[in-house]
């Protein structure tokens, strides 16, 4: 079951297409990357989700049923562009923002005080916004973005100007929010920050989409059976089908070298063969990250 | 709807709640007579002119008696005008005039130029004018004796006339009316939405351009569309203007009933303790009072007072909506001035025309800028008091309503771009563009 289905979304501005027939779909429960560099188009994806803007063309669901205003509360967001109004109190504020996202006042003061508990910030609740430090009021716009439990949590570029406490605590709370049966979309440009976290992904470049599916998936097909070995001892006349493409010294006597295999071999092959000459001490196999897979697509797409 | 009123509500409320509004609430009535007071006590205080010395050197020696019952201290002197100027030098005096000869047997010369002031500053118009009175008081009633002309035939071709007039209804019942009154009170409503335009139109600009530059706008309008957030900062900061003028109101009301019953209540006193003057004074009172409230009655109060509220919340709508835009428009207070200008235009236009509108509050150009909706609050406020005909009231009313639903919409189009638009070189051709976008 998808907790939303995109297809063939297009939108241009006057200048240029921002999205061109972008189709995705996001599995319940699971956290999803929609990556691509900057100005690839996930943010207009993002604000057509929120239905801050329409989209040209295309359709898209939550549920199984069509964007609808009343999807607004369901759906927590955490913009790229995001603040607090500075003269608001702590507790003020996220009481506004609740009510905006439909809760009730009385719930609302419940489960502000939960967050504000679990997050340590209890005593702040009375406080300007302006007396927050810059990690403090980061929490607040987190704790605002899931006050009203969303189905769907959107976050642009979530971990920019986090320092890296916030951002382990941050990282936690949506694992455990995914556990309770949230889903969540991850937008970044810095793909090795949240390459870890995701199960399913999206590559965007210049308003398409160029990849999408399980991550493993993905890694899997654009494995080139690679393997970084650590050894000591000489590394000569490896029998055919394995190449050694690099190697250098580590430290001392131990050495470094990557050695790719044809296409059907196992790697058991390649390790009795270096077992059997050489002391080996380390064997990996080298699996590409969403980055190296990024740029292989665009610049095959580009040839 | 429900998200409008929670965006007025929070609108309204931090503004309501912070001090500077209670400040601005409770002293601006009281600040207003009180400045109006004190200019008009220090002006009285200043025309004291009795202790300056002003030298008179009369060369002609005619004007002995020319300068008694004035304000200043005259003294006459004789001699020489350098002789004069140097003592004049020497003692402190603040002014000395010099009259020289005058040849008065040319009895058709009605021009006299040959008089001097001198003083160590500048003197103000009212001094010099004075002087000039004096002197040409005396040549009058020289020259009128020598004439030999009666001076009661003169005093007799001098005649005063008071022209009362009246409003003719159709039913051909008349009213008495008081342009002079009517004039004050168009100029204070008038005025009055002028000011609010202005202040409550930028306190919009302010709260657009604020959630814009700390970045949350774009967490709200993922709640709520823009809009509503729109609508909901221009009806709260309206709530928070409407709330201020009612407190106006009732406060300016209280004050001058509790000053009235004070000044009453201390003349009853005064006429325990010695009867027969102060009764006098009392009856001359009763009648001013009296006669004010007789001005009163020429001028359609509740049409005026009601149709003010409609002018104002309908002027503030108007303009609101565009001070709205022009704050999505931006990133900061600077950049907004180059947009303000055409927004200002029209609120100037009608304040410089107020005046020529009250002199003839029945003329086509009245009429008209009564019924353009960007000029109408100011003019038609200024009309109202001299009697306006219900039709062109109505009419008046109906433009301003299509006006402020125009620009409300021509607004919400820019306003829903412009606020996610963050460091963007924007210029009125990119507005047009904003204007016309499919968002």
């Amino acid at each position: 079951m998808n907790i939303l289905e995109a297809n063939n979304v297009s939108k241009a501005y006057a200048a240029h297409r921002a999205l061109e027939d972008v189709s995705i779909a996001i599995p319940k429960q699971s956290i999803f990357g929609l990556l691509g560099p900057n100005g690839a188009g996930k943010t207009t994806l993002i604000r057509i989700i929120n239905q801050i803007i329409m989209s040209d063309g295309g359709e898209i669901s939550i549920n199984g049923e069509k964007l609808h205003p009343r999807h607004i509360e369901v759906i927590g967001y955490l913009p790229e562009e995001r603040g607090l109004y500075k003269k608001m109190k702590v507790g003020e504020q996220l009481m506004y923002l609740a009510q905006l996202k439909g809760l009730s006042s009385g719930e609302s003061r419940k489960r502000i005080k939960h967050w504000l508990e679990k997050l340590g910030l209890t005593e702040w609740a009375g406080k300007k916004v302006e007396d927050l430090s810059k990690g403090m009021a980061q929490k607040i716009q987190f704790i605002a973005t899931v006050l009203h439990e969303p189905d769907l949590l959107i976050l642009d570029e979530p971990f920019s100007g986090f320092d890296p406490v916030n951002a382990n605590l941050i990282k936690d709370e949506i694992f455990e929010l995914r556990e309770k049966g949230a889903t969540v979309i991850f937008s970044t440009h810095r793909m090795e920050s949240v390459e870890q976290l995701c199960d399913d992904i999206a590559l965007i470049n210049k308003s398409k989409k160029i990849l999408d599916g399980p991550k493993k998936e993905i890694q899997k097909s654009f494995k080139s059976n690679k393997y970084q070995v650590n050894y000591k001892g000489q590394l000569s006349h490896l029998s055919s089908g394995f190449s050694v493409l690099e190697s250098g010294v580590l430290e001392d006597d131990l050495s470094q070298a990557v050695i790719q295999t044809q296409a059907g071999q196992n790697p058991n092959e390649l390790l009795s063969e270096l077992i059997s000459k050489t002391e080996v001490h380390g064997f990996i196999e080298i699996i590409p990250s969403i980055n190296d897979i990024f740029i292989q697509v665009v610049q095959e797409g580009q040839s | 709807m429900k998200q409008i009123i929670l965006v007025l509500k929070r609108e309204y409320l931090t503004r309501v709640k912070k001090k500077s509004f209670l400040l601005a609430t409770i002293l601006t009535p009281l600040l207003f007579p009180a400045i109006i007071f004190g200019i008009a006590y220090i002006a009285t205080r200043d025309s004291g002119n009795e202790d300056k010395e002003v030298v008179v050197l009369d060369e002609s020696g005619l004007f002995g008696d020319a300068f008694q019952g004035a304000d200043y201290n005259f003294q006459f002197t004789t001699g020489s005008l350098d002789d004069a100027k140097a003592k004049f030098q020497e003692d402190g005096a603040y002014g000395l005039i010099h009259i020289p000869e005058i040849d008065l047997e040319d009895a058709t010369k009605t021009f006299y130029d040959d008089f001097s002031f001198f003083s160590r500053t500048n003197p103000g118009l009212q001094v010099m004018e004075d002087f000039e009175g004096s002197i040409r008081r005396a040549l009058e009633k020289i020259k009128l004796d020598r004439s030999g002309i009666d001076p009661a035939v003169i005093n007799s071709l001098k005649v005063r006339v008071d022209l009362d007039s009246f409003n003719l209804s159709e039913t051909g019942e008349a009213k008495e009316s008081n342009s002079g009154l009517s004039s004050v009170i168009g100029y204070v409503f008038g005025f009055l939405i002028y000011m609010f335009i202005f202040i409550y139109g930028s306190q919009i600009m302010q709260s657009v351009l604020d959630e814009k530059t700390s970045r949350i706008v774009e967490v709200i309008v993922s709640s709520v569309r823009p809009f509503q957030l729109m609508m909901g900062k221009v009806l709260g900061v309206g709530a928070v203007g409407f709330t201020q003028l009612l407190i106006w109101i009732v406060l300016m009301f209280t004050l001058s009933t509790v000053g009235l019953s004070i000044l009453g209540g201390g003349e009853g006193m005064e006429m325990m303790a010695n009867q027969m003057p102060q009764e006098v004074e009392l009856t001359q009172a009763q009648e001013m009072a009296a006669n004010v409230q007789n001005m009163l009655s020429t001028v359609p109060v509740v049409q005026i007072l009601i149709s003010f509220l409609f002018y104002f919340l309908g002027a503030y709508f108007l303009y609101g909506a565009l001070y709205a835009a022009v704050g999505s428009a931006v990133d900061s207070l600077q950049d907004a001035q180059q947009f303000m200008f055409p927004i200002m235009i029209p609120i100037i236009a009608g304040i410089v025309a107020l005046g020529f509108v009250l002199q003839d509050p029945h003329s086509g150009l009245a009429v008209t800028l009564s019924m353009i909706p960007f000029t109408s609050p100011i003019i038609m406020m200024a009309r109202l008091p001299f009697g306006v005909p219900t039709w062109q009231l109505l009419l008046s009313m109906l433009f301003l309503v299509a006006g402020f639903i125009g620009t409300i919409w021509v607004a919400g189009r820019i306003y829903r771009v412009g606020i996610l638009m963050y460091g963007a070189k924007v210029n009125y051709k990119t507005i047009a563009k904003w204007f016309t976008m499919k968002v």
